[in-house]
């Protein structure tokens, strides 16, 4: 599987972001809303003080004849100080609009004022302005007063107020994902070790999986695939009865049958059906090829699950046997069959890799003329384990190399016996065995140098 | 010589009991294991070929009771299922050689041939191995009749060959054949009495050089 598809299937990644992305979002929510909160009562906080400002004024207003005065010397402490740091600004106007004290320049809050107080956002000489106006009458006698704030004033607590919700809201974010993160972690912690438990083990070994520690959720699927394996298990064994079962009976008659024709072939009265009974003969022989060729593929099939019993094989005894085995045949073909071997082991079932090498000996010795060798090497290659036939045939040309792997493929115009199963087999029981075989032209490039090539040597 | 067969499949055993027949051998047949324990108790014979799978006890269970016993009869096993843990098991057992089916009766033959000299080497008896004669206990060959003088090493080397025709013998196993006490060989010693063994037996016999094995001591076929 790759990354990407992993990550895609991630039971883990799959709950993070489902639940990330709405916790992330309510936070951000949150912290707006306690921003606005503050924010609004620190407004009121403001307004409160402005609207007290305006009303202390109308105390210094008297009455001075028909007209209206300002005393300004009891104006608050707060609206006179322009230069402080929260100063107020006011102006106290007539009934026709006539200034009676503090500055034009601050406005009115509305175009028509009450006798309460009413607030507003105003824009003056390119300031923002917080105005707080009411309408005080004193006898006949009205005047409006304004008290104004500059809004920037206003902005700096506005700011702290963000950034310490700000602050605290993303520690609890931070937090949260954090318990998050932890919570999905340790939730889905056996299903971890549920995979690694699947890991660890061959797939071809159909070993029980451990069920007690694995949560409700998951326990009918490992219940499930526990009996699948003995399925399979069940199946390989039925498989591996058939291949012995069918090595029998085809082997005992076609042993019997033979044995007589031999003995047919030996009579004295025979002498004129040689022809005749020498190609049954052959006929026999290929017969018997075949059907241990497909015995030998049936063998190799990686459902008998023949992968579970592997064990330390070590080549060169089996070079030695395979070698010897084929000796009457190199001979009667003319040919020198030798040996160059040191001690490697692997990890495989050693019937299998005998008739791996038993394969491509025989088809050494069938393809390469009269008069040449075939030598079996057992060595190291890049530090692995390395089991390789080479001959001095005719060697198989490039386009062929892929294609004389195939069940049942032959060159074409070659004669002899073949079934076309040998490289099959041998390209089972390499894959079975985690080798690489590799088809390679001999040595100073004539014949042909089959390789396998182990991935690694027991110790 | 006689050869008991024990073999349930009659078209396999007459081929077998026929072909052991023609080579000069007395053959008897037993068709499961049972019967053959009866032949076994009231007869002689030099050789059993036994199959593996046979009705009731199969053939492994026979030779576990002969070696049981104590017997040092030799036996062929045959067998269709080419299993190695039934070789192994075989070997194990005690079995001398096994055999799987199909096989021409040529191999056959020589197997049977082998075995039996291979006994009679143990026991000091006298071998013939096609224009060969060895007389075991006296240390002396024959070719066609003619005396041929051998050093105590060279016949070392011959009988070690000799018990196993037809079968490779490495290097290092005959340096132990022939090494004395106290005594190191080289690989090249070896090489330097079969090359003295092989000259003396001139066309008689032929000692094979198996690259990168051994030898072998092939017994003139046909």
């Amino acid at each position: 599987m790759n990354r990407a598809a992993e990550s895609a299937q991630s039971i883990q990644r799959r709950l993070l972001w489902f639940l990330l992305p709405p916790l992330a979002a309510l936070m951000l929510a949150g912290v707006y809303a306690n921003y606005r909160a503050a924010t609004a009562f620190v407004e009121s906080a403001y307004d409160q003080r402005l609207g007290d400002a305006a009303v202390s004024l109308a105390g210094s207003i008297i009455r001075d004849g028909p007209r209206l005065r300002v005393d300004t010397s009891t104006v608050p402490a707060t609206a006179r100080r322009a230069d402080h740091l929260v100063a107020l600004r006011y102006g106290i106007t007539g009934a026709d609009g006539e200034l009676l004290a503090g500055s034009r320049e601050v406005p009115v809050a509305a175009a028509s004022i009450s006798a309460n107080l009413t607030f507003a956002d105003v824009s003056a000489g390119g300031e923002h302005l917080r105005v707080a106006s009411y309408r005080v009458s004193i006898g006949s006698q009205q005047a409006v007063i304004s008290v104004a704030e500059a809004a920037a004033q206003r902005a700096v607590p506005g700011r702290f107020i963000l950034a310490s919700t700000w602050l605290l809201d993303f520690i609890q974010l931070d937090v949260t994902l954090l318990i998050v993160w932890l919570g999905v972690y340790f939730g889905l912690k056996p299903l971890v070790s549920l995979r690694r438990q699947i890991e660890a083990g061959s797939p071809r070994e159909l070993k029980h999986l451990d069920a007690t520690a694995i949560p409700a959720e998951v326990k009918p699927l490992v219940e499930a695939l526990n009996q699948l394996f003995d399925v399979l298990a069940e199946a390989a064994r039925s498989q591996r009865r058939f291949v012995a079962d069918t090595a029998h009976q085809l082997r005992t008659p076609i042993t019997g049958l033979l044995g007589n024709l031999e003995l047919l072939m030996k009579e004295p009265a025979a002498a004129a059906l040689q022809p005749r009974l020498q190609a049954l003969h052959t006929g026999m022989e290929n017969l018997a090829h075949s059907a241990n060729q497909l015995l030998a593929l049936a063998r190799a099939d990686p459902s008998t699950g023949f992968t579970e019993a592997f064990e330390s094989v070590e080549l060169k005894a089996l070079a030695g046997r395979i070698v010897e085995m084929n000796l009457d045949r190199a001979l009667g073909a003319g040919l020198d069959l030798g040996v160059e071997a040191e001690t490697v082991a692997v990890r495989g079932n050693a019937r299998l890799l005998e008739d791996l090498l038993g394969n491509l000996v025989d088809n050494a010795i069938h393809y390469t003329p009269r008069g040449g060798h075939v030598t079996v090497r057992v060595g190291r290659r890049e530090g692995r384990p390395n089991l390789e036939v080479e001959d001095d045939g005719p060697g198989i040309a490039e386009d062929q190399r892929g294609r004389v792997r195939e069940r049942f493929y032959r060159i074409p115009g070659t004669a002899g016996h073949g079934c076309g199963l040998g490289l099959a087999i041998v390209s089972e029981i390499a894959e079975a065995h985690g080798a690489q075989f590799l088809l390679e032209s001999g040595f100073q490039g004539t014949g042909t140098r089959a390789r396998v090539l182990f991935r690694s040597a027991v110790v | 010589m006689r050869i008991l067969v024990v073999e349930d499949n009659d078209l396999v055993a007459d081929a077998i009991t026929m072909g052991l027949g023609a080579a000069g051998y007395a053959v008897d047949r037993s068709a499961s294991a049972e019967a053959a324990e009866n032949a076994l108790a009231t007869e002689h014979f030099d050789l059993l070929v036994v199959d593996v799978g046979l009705p009731g006890a199969d053939g492994l269970s026979l030779v576990r009771r002969l070696r049981g016993r104590g017997s040092t009869q030799p036996v062929l096993i045959l067998t269709a299922r080419d299993t190695l843990a039934i070789k192994v098991e075989a070997l194990n057992l005690g079995a001398d050689d096994f055999l799987l089916k199909p096989f021409e009766q040529d191999e056959l033959i020589a197997r049977c041939r082998a075995l039996i000299r291979r006994a009679n080497v143990y026991a000091g008896e006298q071998v013939n191995l096609g224009r060969l004669r060895l007389d075991v206990a006296g240390k002396i060959l024959r070719v066609d009749e003619a005396a041929v003088e051998l050093t105590g090493r060279e016949w070392l080397v011959l009988e070690c060959l000799a018990m196993n025709s037809g079968r490779v013998v490495s290097k290092e196993r005959l340096q132990q054949a022939i090494a004395g006490f106290n005594e190191a060989l080289t690989p090249n010693a070896v090489e330097v009495y079969v090359s003295r063994v092989r000259a003396k037996l001139g066309d008689a016999a032929v000692i094979r050089t198996v690259r990168g094995l051994g030898y072998r001591l092939d017994e003139p076929r046909g």
